[in-house]
């Protein structure tokens, strides 16, 4: 069995040792990692499922120790990067909502522009929301055709949760264009503005 | 990576840009104007240089007659 020892190295070596040796492996064949921290065990983890890939993990002493089947498929450009979250302090205890597909009242296409300029900048914030949740018209950001589908990815990896309104995805009828987030319901939604310290409005 | 960054020279521009550069082909994000460029509250687009064509950019911008500035994208 192929061992990555990633022991010392900081978010996003471990990663990329892992995409590069995943990549010399045959199909389901079994890596093995080794890494001393958690943050990166985190994230490693988070990449490896994102690409379907089968991982076990186990904690010996200050080890841990991933098992990982080569189950899944890494593409050459996959972004690593975006999956180094480096402790996130920042992960405030707010909650963004987003109520339709534009932002404010006024002229249509403004309010479009205005929309994606925003949740593409949520990701660079300092203080970033824990949820996003998507009501109405707004579950158009969240479906495959979506301008800011990327932004919304790279909020997820981030350990950012994305609800969507299932009420809604039904009524447009887009349930199978669901591209980022997860299918919720009323009483999650209120259940999450309800305990976040604050809700913003976008 | 997203590393580049086109400021226009107002909103309207934007607006007729992203339109374009959709028909176009381009992958692209609409974002704020980043504050080390202009303290304008403008809109700006994102884009990957390496895997966008950026001549092919440039001239279809140009031939509809639209100013823009290319600047390198850095929160």
């Amino acid at each position: 069995m192929k061992t990555v020892d990633a022991k010392g190295k900081l978010c996003p070596v471990p990663l990329i040792m892992t995409k590069k040796a995943l990549a010399e492996l045959g199909q389901d064949e079994t890596l093995e990692i080794l890494i001393d921290n958690e943050t990166s065990m985190t994230n490693v983890c988070h990449f490896l499922k994102e690409y379907k890939m089968q991982v076990v993990t186990e904690k010996q002493g200050n080890i841990f120790r991933l098992l990982v089947k080569k189950s899944g498929n890494i593409p050459e450009n996959a972004p690593v990067e975006d999956f180094c979250r480096i402790n996130t302090p920042n992960l405030s205890d707010y909650v963004i909502t987003v109520k339709r597909n534009r932002m404010g009242d006024g002229a249509e296409e403004l309010g479009q522009i205005l929309i994606k300029a925003c949740i593409n900048t949520i990701p660079d914030l300092d203080l970033k929301p824990k949820k996003v949740i998507f009501l109405n018209s707004g579950i158009f950001m969240c479906l495959k055709d979506s301008p800011v589908l990327e932004s919304l990815k790279k909020l997820e990896n981030l350990g950012i949760e994305i609800l969507v309104c299932g009420t809604c995805l039904d009524y447009y009828n887009k349930k199978d264009q669901l591209a980022a987030g997860r299918i919720s319901n009323m009483y999650d939604i209120l259940n999450s503005m309800a305990e976040a310290s604050k809700v913003v409005f976008a | 990576m997203r590393n580049k960054v086109l400021t226009f020279q107002s909103t309207h521009h934007v607006l007729k840009a992203e339109k374009i550069l959709i028909e176009a082909g381009f992958k692209f994000d609409i974002i704020p104007t980043p504050k080390n460029i202009s303290s304008d509250c403008g809109m700006s687009i994102r884009l990957d240089s390496e895997s966008s064509d950026m001549s092919f950019l440039s001239d279809v911008l140009t031939y509809n007659n639209i100013i823009f500035q290319i600047y390198d994208y850095k929160i």
